[in-house]
């Protein structure tokens, strides 16, 4: 995946542009999204410990990478919505929800040697193609990343 | 909702989670359109002259030859490919992903090659930036929301 820092940004600036149009969808919302979108992240929890361990500790095969899919984001978010309080959990089912979708889209964007991405829209085993924007370690990615969060956050505050 | 009907629904939701990965674990190898990893370590012969699209860490190579290895990791442990057609430039310990057609058990003729990492310094780039996103999610979150101690959940900052 991109670095979780691009993907914060972008989502920060996604999330704002809607928030010009969509009514409720306040700061406190996009700094949600922005959590939203570090769920497909939570994947690499794999350097802490690895699947293997878990594989020999509950005798079956296991894999993270549900995690950084649709029904990973469905679920994990369910699970941080439930952290808040009664009256927001709904709305920040939604926006952890949709800002983890918009997260595996961004992710989805990049190199596969043969051009399809891998099976983040599981439980669906299909392999989007991807039109290999960038890698996951390229600075370009950031860079692009800062400049739109930035004018982003220069229009929001004219706005105002 | 009483505290502990979330505790259950959380734990529900993380053991739908686990299950998800033993499903992904037991099924994605039959869903993967290449040979594995574990099968190439094991059972190299059975796969020449299939189309094989691997991940590796490159550990030698020699641009003006077009040639290079690389160390594929497997659950039984990494085993090395020597790869030729390579003519991306990479540093040992960079990161690729190889299509290409294996044409003895351990040479693969590159159609593909695509650089995920260029150097080690590329990972340690991706994974120092990634801990920045992190943080900045953080202080932005708890800048609109803070922690109720009495009922453990996420509620709106009134001073935010």
């Amino acid at each position: 995946m991109a670095d979780l820092l691009s993907t914060v940004l972008v989502t920060y600036a996604a999330f704002t542009i809607a928030s010009w149009w969509v009514d409720g969808l306040d700061q406190r919302w996009v700094v949600v999204a922005m959590g939203g979108a570090a769920i497909p992240d939570l994947v690499k929890i794999e350097i802490l410990v690895d699947a293997d361990v878990i594989e020999n500790a509950i005798g079956l095969p296991f894999d993270y990478s549900p995690v950084a899919s649709v029904a990973g984001v469905t679920v994990v978010a369910g699970i941080i919505a439930l952290c808040f309080g009664e009256q927001w959990r709904r709305t920040a089912y939604a926006v952890l929800a949709a800002a983890g979708g918009f997260s595996l889209v961004i992710d989805g964007l990049r190199v596969y040697a043969d051009g399809f991405a891998n099976f983040y829209l599981y439980p669906l085993w299909v392999r989007p193609p991807t039109p290999g924007l960038f890698v996951s370690s390229d600075p370009a990615v950031l860079v692009v990343a800062i400049v739109v969060s930035g004018v982003t956050f220069g229009i929001d505050r004219w706005k105002q | 909702m009483r505290q502990w009907h979330r505790g259950v629904i959380v734990f529900a939701l993380v053991a739908l989670l686990v299950g998800m990965g033993v499903h992904y674990g037991a099924v994605e190898d039959d869903r993967w359109p290449y040979p594995d990893e574990d099968d190439l370590a094991s059972q190299p012969a059975e796969h020449v002259g299939d189309e094989v699209f691997l991940f590796g860490t490159v550990t030698a190579i020699d641009t003006d030859a077009g040639t290079a290895t690389i160390r594929v990791e497997a659950d039984s442990g990494s085993f090395s490919l020597s790869v030729q057609s390579f003519d991306r430039s990479v540093k040992p310990g960079g990161i690729v992903q190889i299509l290409g057609e294996l044409t003895t058990e351990r040479t693969l003729d590159a159609e593909r090659v695509v650089v995920v990492n260029s150097s080690s310094g590329a990972e340690w780039y991706k994974y120092g930036v990634s801990v920045l996103g992190a943080v900045l999610v953080l202080l932005a979150f708890f800048r609109y929301w803070r922690i109720d101690w009495d009922t453990w959940t996420f509620e709106v900052r009134r001073d935010g």
